[in-house]
């Protein structure tokens, strides 16, 4: 307890020596505004965005996006790497166009899915989708390839279900290499979600960067970075939490 | 040795595997018969096949020929199985792991709960119920997998090399609770072993294999009075049961590798 209070306090502390400096830097060196606003003025714009609503318009959105593209793929990562465990000839066919899938830079192919799903939700869904996909997908195949073979017995011996099996034995065995996954595909799930707001739509906290910068109001651009970075932080305050109650039995959790 | 009722008829059972050279003979055909409420040792060294026995017994291997009748009127569960390793559920408290086989075969969780809380009683973990396995010990983890094979109450308890893991003082202790545990259950037990001391102390019969190929090389009546305790292993029948025993198994077979 005494050790989570003082990573608090040291937090804190590092914080306030970047704010610090941002305020040096505004302030006595001062830096004109279109280069580096001041915390001030930063605040005053996420403030004003806040209050007429459209800050959790954007922030909303960006979070939805998220949020559906992490859970949908984690059921088709874990899906798909648990298919492939239980038949194994399968893989073999599917280990191919896995492998190029997996190389292929997402990022690249984000003008694509636009041409294919448009310039709304889907397209921006599918490449967070492609980004959360492969780390817990990888993860998955880890988590089930090292079972345990005397569990197999065990399962084969209290005659379990096939859904049996999986819920009682194999899903949560294989959940502390699925969660390393789903933390990689998190942070890249923000950066998909980000980017694809920049190239279309006129939603998310990437459009008020893209908008910001075009209209030179910088304070306004900052303050949209900033929400992304808080968003970042959620996200991973939100998966140590939920690593905390699923992996609790694996001793020490280290956020 | 009063029951006369057959519980595991075993007749003419063997096992080869097919490896990269051609096949591998795990256990050359094995006959016979154990009474219900026995407790029968197998003893004998490394790929002897006594774990491949015990596996066909079990049903999770299958035989290569002959025949394994067990006299369990159709349960879906006919015996309860102790691993080398305890082979928990991590993620689970000990009477989660207890309860399991009951959870799984749609078992009240009342029910479940009475019967796994005084498995965890009888075999001595008692305040031990909401402990993960990591936080217990090896014996204690070993008792736990014993309430777990015995908590849907099957009449054939086997058991391969169970107490090979844990230090020789709690091994001791865990002969004797197993002992009482037999005969508080009246289960029909097989328990495979390295250690013929073992072997001669618990059993009813001693089943020697011998290796390479694998088959059973003879059975001895145990005629050691019970209950079994410390005085059991100042008997000189004991002594002689176990030099036998080791006389055995340093056969040209068993000295071979």
């Amino acid at each position: 307890m005494s050790g989570r209070f003082s990573a608090a306090i040291d937090y804190t502390l590092a914080l306030a020596v970047l704010l610090f400096a941002w305020w040096f830097a505004t302030g006595p060196m001062a830096l004109p505004t279109y280069l580096l606003p001041s915390p001030l003025k930063t605040w005053n714009a996420l403030v004003t965005i806040a209050l007429t609503g459209e800050l959790w318009r954007h922030l909303g959105f960006t979070l939805q996006n998220i949020v559906l593209g992490l859970i949908l793929g984690c059921i088709a990562g874990i899906a798909i790497a648990y298919v492939m465990t239980r038949f194994p000839k399968l893989a073999v066919w599917l280990d191919g166009p896995l492998v190029i899938l997996q190389t292929a830079p997402k990022i690249a192919l984000a003008p694509l899915f636009i041409v294919w799903f448009g310039f709304g939700v889907l397209s921006k869904i599918v490449l967070i989708f492609s980004l959360v996909f492969f780390p817990v997908f990888v993860g998955a195949v880890a988590g089930f390839r090292a079972l345990d073979p005397k569990m197999k017995d065990l399962s084969k011996l209290l005659g379990l279900s096939s859904i049996q099996r999986f819920r009682q034995i194999e899903l949560p065995a294989a959940m502390p290499e699925i969660f390393v996954g789903l933390k990689i595909g998190a942070v890249q799930a923000l950066v998909g979600a980000v980017l694809a707001e920049w190239m279309a739509g006129k939603v998310g906290l990437g459009y008020l960067m893209t908008f910001a910068a075009a209209t030179y109001k910088t304070p306004l651009l900052f303050a949209a970075v900033l929400m992304t970075v808080v968003l970042g932080l959620l996200l991973h305050v939100a998966l140590t939490i939920l690593e905390r109650r699923l992996l609790s039995w694996k001793g020490a959790v280290n956020g | 040795m009063s029951q006369s009722e057959r519980m595991i008829d075993i007749a003419g059972v063997h096992k080869t595997f097919v490896a990269d050279h051609g096949t591998v003979t795990a256990l050359e055909p094995v006959s016979i018969t154990i009474r219900e409420g026995e407790f029968i040792s197998i003893v004998g060294p490394s790929g002897c096949g006594k774990s491949t026995l015990l596996r066909l017994i079990s049903g999770l291997d299958q035989a290569s020929g002959g025949s394994i009748t067990l006299d369990v009127s159709g349960r879906k569960r006919p015996v309860g199985f102790v691993f080398q390793e305890p082979v928990l559920l991590p993620w689970k408290s000990i009477i989660d792991n207890v309860r399991f086989p009951l959870d799984t075969s749609g078992v009240s969780r009342a029910q479940g709960d009475k019967t796994a809380l005084d498995l965890i009683k009888m075999v001595g973990l008692a305040g031990f119920e909401k402990a993960l396995p990591r936080q217990l010990s090896g014996g204690m983890r070993q008792r736990a997998a014993i309430a777990r094979a015995l908590s849907d109450d099957p009449p054939i308890l086997l058991m391969d090399e169970p107490f090979s893991a844990v230090d020789l003082l709690t091994r001791d202790n865990l002969n004797d609770e197993l002992l009482r545990i037999w005969q508080s259950t009246g289960k029909t037990i097989l328990l495979v072993t390295h250690s013929v001391e073992e072997a001669a102390y618990l059993a009813d019969r001693v089943m020697v294999m011998t290796a390479r190929p694998g088959k059973l090389k003879c059975v001895h009546n145990v005629e050691l009075p019970r209950p079994r305790g410390e005085e059991t292993k100042l008997d000189p029948a004991y002594h002689a049961l176990v030099a036998q025993l080791r006389r055995d198994l340093r056969t040209p077979a068993g000295e071979a590798h």
